[in-house]
């Protein structure tokens, strides 16, 4: 993605709009926010094996049978200059482990062994899955590297191809209007990275099972204008994915890179969301960070503060390098400040930056619960690793006597407009630190940083690293370029696309809502297996799938043929006339629960005897009279319960059938 | 093919070259490619040669590249043109007279390197500006001086480079280096190692092989980490030997120092790939401290004392034993005019009666025969059984536990050293000049550890921990 799409195409930050919480704003109000989303798509392939080892795909493991260590280091740009996350990773000088298990990792994946060739199954998923998509196809696949310095990858990069680009699919559910549209900017196929399991300190750990495995990556353009809509295009992408059939469901095995702005503000992508619930609030929230940001940029340029007031130089000890840095320890020894106390005694050094220009701004909210200060302490957290908690203040009332936050106060000069913030860690933590402090200070007057953020499930993101620069893109000097042969193209089946599903479905009489649904439900393969005929059929099929969805795979497995056969029956009968469509949903539920044959169970939903019917009205008949009390709607209600408990009919037929021989009517009627 | 019209279309040909010519766009050209399978937008690469002749490579804004193949592009418009520059910026290498001059001969492999993003080739970086650019860790080991003495790859490295890079390293001692690091493909690293522990003697400063298993231009590489620890152990380590210094484990955490005619590159690819065999490595190099794990080594000394022979004769050869080798192949080998033969042997240092005669008719023609081990592990030992008896009756000569790439050098080197003095040539060989036999094995000097045995994987799940 180029610098020019990560810019919002708006310019006029809205910095008056009012805060507002979730599910209040309309999408008008969106529309003035200049809100802006794109997502971008992960899904695992269901292969047999990972995309560049012949391991097993799809093997869970919590067993560790061994463990790695390694580094990772920023390879320079062609500039001599380093990608910023890869500046921002080497400054992290993280131990990174990787733990494996020998069941579901081989050297590959541990980066000593060079890939073997890619798995063609997976290759021949991608493109059906672009097919799906409308996407133009490559004719040779490339298989290109993506650096990641965070050491999600032993290789320190992904190896990625691109399958295909340039779609575009209808977006009916969207909430802007059933006419819009959905653009799909590419799809790739990638190799899927490790899972974190602890990062504490300078020491990140992962587990390698995940490792390699093949998934897709599908990007949008960012035409989800509002958080509602970015959920549904979320699902959307999801469900085309799924219809293909070869994509693996479960936990972990989608997940969702979300990609903010609004007017004046830049790109910032929120990694790994893991649903679609989350979607709306994520974004709105994100959304009023970048306007708060925008906000806070305001008040700086308003109070006259400029980058070379919160400049230090990169090289050397702050405190010594720069007048808006003081080694703190001596001015701080006699605090009575716990958290101070313990960094004394391990014998942390301890220091105070100054913020020209920031008086009163570190308590600027910037999320819900959330201030600037935050957004100061996540930078530094992740940057310089301190290993303690806490490691930063930034007020005195944060539990620091006044003398001594006056002591600090007085040493760095600080005045009245001035903020103030103490820090404390291992010495080249405290260093990293407190440069980091003045770069994030930066960072405020360019309003909202390119950033990487993490997901929580609250709604809010927190700092996971600055935003890496399409730099970081090279190709893969281990993989021979693949051709994408037409013969191989053709031979691909192309599964029906989910609003072509939905179109025929409506077109044979089911709803349009339920049959948006069932079209990408994981039964629609059911529903044309027992392609119904008559439109009262189709619309009672669709409803009963729809509502008995989980119930069908646990009753009658996963395979769609073992189903249909099972249901076949019922369909017919109902298409034929011998079952009245009103009795399809129960028989159809019975068909589930009862494992007698299907035959019999259907005989209890067929209409009873003309004898039977008779006998029944005849009872009634009697009994009705002694409702003499009740109203003519209460008796009707009644007598119809009395003959639909002992006899099967047409419960239409039948109400006519009672108003005409027992003269009984319906209020008003 | 002439110069012009190779130049803008680097590594293509027809029919590509011709969709090109067409629509009057080169190599570098920002294009608009219309498709039979849609349209595509991006600057076009040159194309490897090795690649087929029917795609057209593009670069697109994502970074992707992408192929497009000639017969389904309908038009390319071109909208722009901007050419690669290959170029590194250097930065001066801080000079300070409190640190050792280390002296770094380049072979041709890359042990340094950077990327050319756009077009994504591997620009290697050599000069110490461009080293300290890349690897700025060096400047506060030592002040560098660098030197490439051919562009070679590794498997291309032979008795020529020998000479050349022995005789340089015997003046960059005279000339006062306090150590020399060479910096050499890993392939062949332990052949030149072999060559260089005969052809410079008793040098009184270390004489540092180091390469990378992982390409310098990746973040995962052991390069940057290798060149450090080889530089250290060069300018300041105290083992002045000709050595091999890599990684220890697969793991970032220690290098190894192994002498240069006991070590062997043991796996294609892992990055803990070079071993010391039938013996310790000298030393071990983690956090810039050298912690020698071998009994004896040569110490560094300040005088500049050095015994170099450069030479090499190139009639020698290596022949591997397989059961029913037939007597051709070695009557062939003397028929072609080769002086010298090492074999590896099966066992204690066997090879079949079949050959016998082949054998006696080698001694004849006056071809020094030596007898080494394919198992790698032990000693060759001809007395034991009596098909050894036997072939020592042809003039074999056994050589203890030396490896054959190491007997394979060495005898290259003494029949240059002897000319026609077949008895010289046996008596250098049998004697140990830089370690190539050991007078004993040590018990762990043999480790090839057996996966899946419960004892093996439980030391390897505490060890790689
Ligand atoms: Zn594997």
């Amino acid at each position: 993605m180029s610098v020019a799409l990560d810019a919002n195409p708006r310019t006029d930050p809205p910095l008056d709009f009012p805060d507002r919480e979730f599910g209040e704003l309309s999408h008008q109000d969106y529309a003035e926010l200049g809100f802006l989303c794109g997502l971008e798509v992960h899904q695992q392939l269901l292969t047999d094996r990972k995309l560049f080892c012949r391991c097993p795909a799809g093997i869970r493991s919590q067993q560790v049978d061994a463990e790695v260590l390694r580094h990772m280091r920023p390879t320079l740009s062609e500039l001599g200059e380093y990608d910023g996350c890869a500046l921002m990773e080497y400054k992290t000088r993280k131990e990174i482990i990787y733990q494996l298990a020998r069941s579901s990792v081989c050297t590959y994946e541990m980066d000593d062994t060079p890939p073997f060739p890619i798995d063609e199954q997976a290759v021949q998923v991608a493109i059906s899955i672009a097919r799906l998509f409308g996407l133009d196809l490559v004719s040779e696949l490339h298989v290109m590297r993506k650096q990641y310095l965070d050491g999600s990858i032993p290789t320190g990069f992904q190896r990625t191809a691109m399958i295909g680009g340039g779609g575009t699919i209808p977006f009916r559910a969207s909430e802007l209007g059933s006419d819009r549209m959905l653009r799909i900017r590419q799809l790739t196929l990638e190799e899927d990275s490790c899972r974190e399991v602890s990062d504490v300190g300078h020491r990140i750990t992962f587990r390698t099972d995940r490792l390699g495995m093949p998934l897709i990556e599908t990007v949008t353009e960012p035409d989800l204008l509002t958080p509602l809509d970015a959920a549904r295009g979320n699902r959307l992408l999801a469900a085309i994915a799924r219809s293909s059939g070869k994509v693996r469901r479960g936990p972990g095995a989608a997940r969702q890179d979300v990609n903010v702005s609004i007017a004046g503000s830049r790109r910032v992508e929120i990694k790994g969301v893991p649903s679609w619930r989350w979607i709306p609030r994520l974004t709105h929230n994100e959304a009023f960070r970048h306007l708060n940001l925008l906000r806070l940029r305001r008040e700086l340029l308003a109070r006259s503060v400029n980058a070379a007031h919160l400049a230090i130089s990169a090289k050397g000890l702050p405190w010594e390098c720069s007048d808006l840095v003081v080694e703190a320890s001596s001015i701080v020894r006699r605090s009575s400040f716990g958290p101070i106390w313990d960094a004394i005694s391990r014998g942390d050094t301890i220091c105070a930056v100054k913020l020209p220009g920031f008086g009163g701004l570190l308590e600027h909210p910037t999320q819900p619960g959330v201030t600037f200060a935050h957004e100061i302490e996540e930078r530094v957290r992740v940057i310089a690793c301190p290993t303690t908690r806490p490691f930063m203040i930034g007020r005195a009332d944060y539990g620091v006597d006044a003398a001594t936050w006056r002591a600090v106060r007085s040493a760095l000069r600080a005045g009245e407009g001035d903020a103030v913030v103490l820090l404390w860690g291992a010495p080249e933590d405290a260093a990293t630190a407190a440069r980091e402090v003045l770069l994030r200070a930066q960072d405020s007057l360019v309003g909202v940083p390119s950033e990487t953020r993490q997901a929580s499930a609250g709604g809010n993101t927190g700092f996971e690293r600055i935003l890496p620069g399409p730099e970081r893109m090279y190709p893969d000097t281990d993989t021979p370029p693949l051709p994408i042969v037409d013969a191989w193209v053709d031979t691909i089946d192309v599964v029906e696309r989910p609003w072509e599903r939905a179109d025929r479905y409506v077109a044979a009489g089911v709803p349009a809502a339920a049959a948006e649904e069932l079209a990408t439900s994981p039964w629609a393969e059911l529903f044309d297996d027992l392609s119904p005929s008559a439109p009262s059929t189709a619309r009672r099929l669709a409803f009963a799938i729809i509502k008995r969805g989980h119930g069908l795979r646990a009753r009658l497995g996963a395979e769609t043929a073992s189903a249909a056969e099972r249901l076949r029956p019922l369909v017919e009968a109902t298409d034929a006339g011998r079952i009245s469509p009103h009795w399809f949903e129960a028989a159809f539920y019975e068909l589930l629960v009862d494992s007698g044959p299907a035959e019999h169970i259907l005989d209890r939903w067929r209409p009873s005897s003309d004898d039977c019917q008779q006998q029944e009205m005849d009872v009634v008949r009697a009994n009705v009279a002694k409702l003499s009390g009740k109203s003519a709607d209460a008796r009707l209600r009644w007598a119809m319960g009395q003959v639909l408990s002992t006899v099967t009919m047409d419960p239409l037929q039948l109400r006519d059938r009672l108003v005409r021989e027992l003269a009984l009517t319906e209020d008003g009627a | 093919m002439s110069a012009t019209d190779k130049h803008g279309y680097e590594g293509y040909r027809d029919p590509t070259k011709s969709v090109m010519k067409r629509f009057g766009v080169t190599v570098w050209s920002q294009v608009q490619a219309e498709t039979t399978r849609g349209p595509f937008h991006g600057l076009v690469l040159p194309r490897s040669e090795t690649s087929d002749a029917d795609h057209l490579v593009l670069k697109l804004g994502s970074g992707y590249n992408v192929g497009l193949r000639a017969d389904t592009i309908t038009k390319l418009t071109k909208t722009g043109y901007k050419q690669a520059h290959y170029k590194i910026p250097e930065e001066e290498f801080p000079s300070d007279p409190s640190k050792p001059s280390v002296i770094l001969l380049g072979t041709g492999g890359t042990i340094a390197s950077r990327l050319d993003y756009r077009t994504g080739a591997v620009i290697p970086a050599f000069s110490p500006g461009e080293l300290y650019g890349s690897v700025p860790e060096l400047s506060e080991i030592c002040n560098l001086q660098t030197e490439k003495l051919f562009g070679e790859f590794s498997e291309n490295i032979g008795p020529t480079h020998y000479i050349a890079l022995a005789k340089r390293i015997g003046e960059a001692i005279a000339g006062g280096a306090d150590g020399i690091v060479i910096g050499h493909g890993t392939d062949t690293m332990h052949h030149t190692a072999a060559a260089l522990s005969f052809m410079v003697q008793r040098p009184p400063v270390p004489v540092v092989m180091v390469g990378s298993q992982r390409s310098s231009d990746r973040p995962s590489s052991d390069a940057a980490r290798n060149l450090i620890h080889a530089t250290w152990a060069a300018g300041c380590g105290s083992i002045a030997e000709v050595m091999v210094c890599m990684f220890g484990p697969t793991s970032d955490r220690y290098n190894l120092l192994h002498r240069g005619t006991r070590v062997r590159k043991m796996h294609s690819s892992t990055r803990s790939t070079f071993r010391t065999l039938g013996d310790v490595p000298l030393a071990m190099l983690q956090d810039r401290e050298l912690t020698p794990i071998h009994a004896t080594w040569n110490k560094r000394r300040d005088d500049r004392d050095v015994d170099v022979h450069a030479v090499f004769d190139e009639r020698v050869t290596i022949l591997y034993y397989y059961p029913n080798m037939q007597p051709d192949l070695i009557d062939a080998v003397v028929d072609a005019g080769y002086k010298g033969i090492v074999i590896a042997g099966t066992g204690l240092g066997h090879v079949n009666r079949k050959v016998y005669p082949a054998l006696e008719r080698a001694r004849n023609a006056g071809v020094s025969v030596f007898m080494t081990l394919q198992t790698l592990w032990g000693f060759v030992q001809m007395h034991v059984y009596e098909t050894g008896r036997e072939i020592l009756e042809f003039g074999v000569v056994p050589l203890a536990n030396m490896l054959p790439e190491v007997a394979y050098v060495k005898l290259g080197w003494a029949l240059a050293m002897h000319p026609d003095d077949p008895g010289a040539v046996k008596d250098l060989m049998t004697t140990t000049l830089a370690g190539e036999m050991t007078e004993r094995e040590p018990h762990d000097g043999y480790l090839v550890f057996q996966g899946g045995v419960p004892e093996i994987d439980e030391l390897l799940g505490r060890i790689w921990s």
